[in-house]
């Protein structure tokens, strides 16, 4: 489709021969997600450490305290990415926090391999500092890939694609045939106007109709109608319902 | 067909599908779920039609988020749980080893021939040993190799008990196994840093103790444990040069691709790696300290060796090539 150029949509291929769009996350909100698990992490380091000194030493002695206390951050420090994302959710609570999800380049989830891989070189991603590699080699790669995801072959994604819901818009302008032939990304482009255009002003509206000049040969309000009218005839080129009476300005959108 | 028409012939597809998905996302699906690849299938067909025929946004985006989610549903892994985990251990790790033996023999050279070397000279150069152990180290050796002390006196005053010293050993040494492999990204330079730097450490340990301390302590604490953790030390810089190795030499596969099959074939190597270092703080933890004469101390000391080294050439022969 003609949007993924200048979008983060990415089309996967699946096994089963169909396309499908992944939305890939960028720098900023995985940036969120990992402070948040961050905060998690170390607020969970803490409150067990608290438990832990508080209960255990007088039930195993202090040193074996200690000594399960550091296996409790060496797990943590280590696995508790990989626990999440090779779980069934595919996500850490933070990345679930801002509707991230790692999953594997083919579109698939993540194996547990793919985990441990992405997050141990967490290590060189970081380095030297802030995750600095990590961020400059996601602005390298088209996927947003950092050097785990890179070796791992995953992706973060947004969990859901949103679903844009265009509202019901009775639309008054007048099918017309395009005076031009139509290149299918072309007809893609005026079908998406239509859909959208309800929800924006007037005055954008009309700048983006008239970009269209070539093919409608006229500005301003009746550039576009006839953008509209051409998309109403590529949607259904023969109207059964009849043609609601053409309105002036504004009055074009009804809901 | 208008897309109305369309839209509406397609529905009760997508509708049944997203049905058998909240059923298949249950702990106990029904029986039901079975048509679920089959109607997954068909969707995928319907969301083609919906792409090439350019139906609105709303459609081809509802049924291209339905897709993704069955698709997670169909691929779901199951990660074999402890079975597959020994399989890779006993199994896949020695292989991957001997099918990188060049490797392999390379890490291990550069590991112990630096090592040998500044142990040999450190007793009649001392001075360069003890400026890599700095007036810290040298304490510390001291205080555990030095001519009265013992280090499991050492160990017991610093820990407290063998458990405490293991689960130190662990937090301590398989962190280092780890940042070692990741370090290897860096076209094998990191791990390579970590293998030197280790190298030349434990040579000059192990030299200023002949020059300085007593020998038979240190050969009797290190003989069983060190068998494990120094060949975790080199098979972690070997998972590392091995991803290293595929961003200098990708050889006719593209960088990124050679990138994600070294990976996989780090991947047994490096948990390898960690079990065989949390077998050696195991060891150091309850084994090493125990004050037993010298005799049984190098007897054990050598089966471990052995045992390792068998253990790389032998087991997972006769299993079929994981790889």
């Amino acid at each position: 489709m003609a949007v993924t150029r200048a979008d983060t949509l990415q089309s996967v291929e699946l096994a089963d021969g169909v396309e499908i769009q992944l939305r890939v996350a960028g720098p900023a909100v995985r940036s969120m997600a990992y402070m948040i698990d961050l905060l998690i992490r170390i607020g969970v380091d803490i409150l067990v450490a608290i438990l832990a000194f508080m209960l255990l030493p007088d039930l195993v002695g202090m040193e074996m305290t200690n000594g399960l206390f550091l296996l409790f951050v060496f797990f943590m420090e280590w696995f508790y990415n990989v626990f999440f994302e090779a779980g069934a959710k595919g996500s850490t609570p933070g990345q679930r926090s801002m509707k991230l999800r790692v999953m594997s380049v083919t579109g698939g989830p993540v194996s547990l391999a793919q985990a441990v891989m992405r997050n141990f070189l967490r290590v060189v991603d970081f380095m030297p500092g802030l995750y600095l590699t990590g961020i400059v080699c996601m602005l390298f790669t088209k996927r947003f890939q950092r050097l785990g995801d890179l070796v791992a072959n995953t992706v973060v994604t947004y969990a859901e694609v949103p679903i844009f819901m265009a509202p019901h818009v009775e639309i008054r302008a007048e099918r017309r045939a395009p005076s031009k032939v139509l290149t299918r990304e072309e007809q893609a482009a005026l079908l998406q106007f239509l859909e959208r255009a309800p929800l924006w002003a007037d005055e954008r509206r009309i700048e983006l109709a008239t970009l269209a000049h070539p093919l409608t040969e006229a500005a301003g309000v009746e550039g576009l109608r006839r953008l509209c009218g051409m998309a109403l005839w590529l949607q259904d080129p023969e109207d059964k319902s009849g043609t609601p009476p053409s309105l002036k300005g504004a009055g074009m959108f009804r809901s | 067909m208008t897309p109305a028409q369309f839209e509406k012939q397609i529905e009760p597809r997508w509708q049944k599908l997203e049905k058998l998905l909240k059923e298949a996302e249950k702990s106990h699906p029904s029986a039901e779920v079975e048509e679920l690849p089959a109607t997954f299938r068909q969707v995928c067909h319907d969301l083609s039609v919906a792409q090439h025929r350019m139906s609105p946004q709303r459609l081809t985006q509802q049924l291209n988020a339905l897709a993704i989610r069955s698709y997670r549903v169909l691929e779901r892994h199951s990660a074999g749980g402890w079975e597959a985990f020994v399989r890779l251990f006993l199994v896949e790790f020695p292989q991957a080893v001997r099918a990188e033996w060049k490797l392999f023999w390379w890490c291990t050279a550069l590991f112990y021939l630096p090592a040998a070397l500044i142990a040999v000279i450190t007793p009649s150069y001392p001075e360069w040993a003890m400026t890599l152990l700095g007036p810290d180290g040298m304490m510390q050796i001291e205080s555990m190799y030095g001519e009265a002390s013992k280090p499991s006196d050492y160990v017991r005053e610093s820990f407290g008990s063998g458990f405490a010293a293991f689960c130190f050993y662990i937090w301590n040494n398989v962190s280092i196994d780890f940042r070692t492999f990741a370090g290897g990204i860096l076209g094998g330079v990191g791990a390579l840093f970590v293998l030197l730097f280790n190298s030349i450490y434990l040579g000059a340990v192990f030299g200023y103790v002949h020059y300085s301390g007593n020998p038979l302590t240190l050969y009797t604490w290190v003989v069983a444990h060190g068998a494990p953790e120094l060949t975790g030390v080199v098979i972690s810089a070997m998972a590392g040069m091995r991803v290293g190795w595929s961003v200098l030499r990708p050889g006719r596969m593209e960088r990124r691709t050679a990138l994600v099959l070294a990976g996989r074939k780090a991947l047994p190597l490096l948990v390898g790696a960690a079990v065989l270092t949390s077998i050696a703080a195991v060891l150091e933890g309850f084994w090493s300290p125990m004050d037993l004469p010298p005799v049984i101390k190098f007897t054990a000391g050598g089966m471990c060796w052995l045992l390792v080294a068998m253990f790389l050439m032998f087991s997972g022969r006769r299993q079929k090539d994981a790889t």
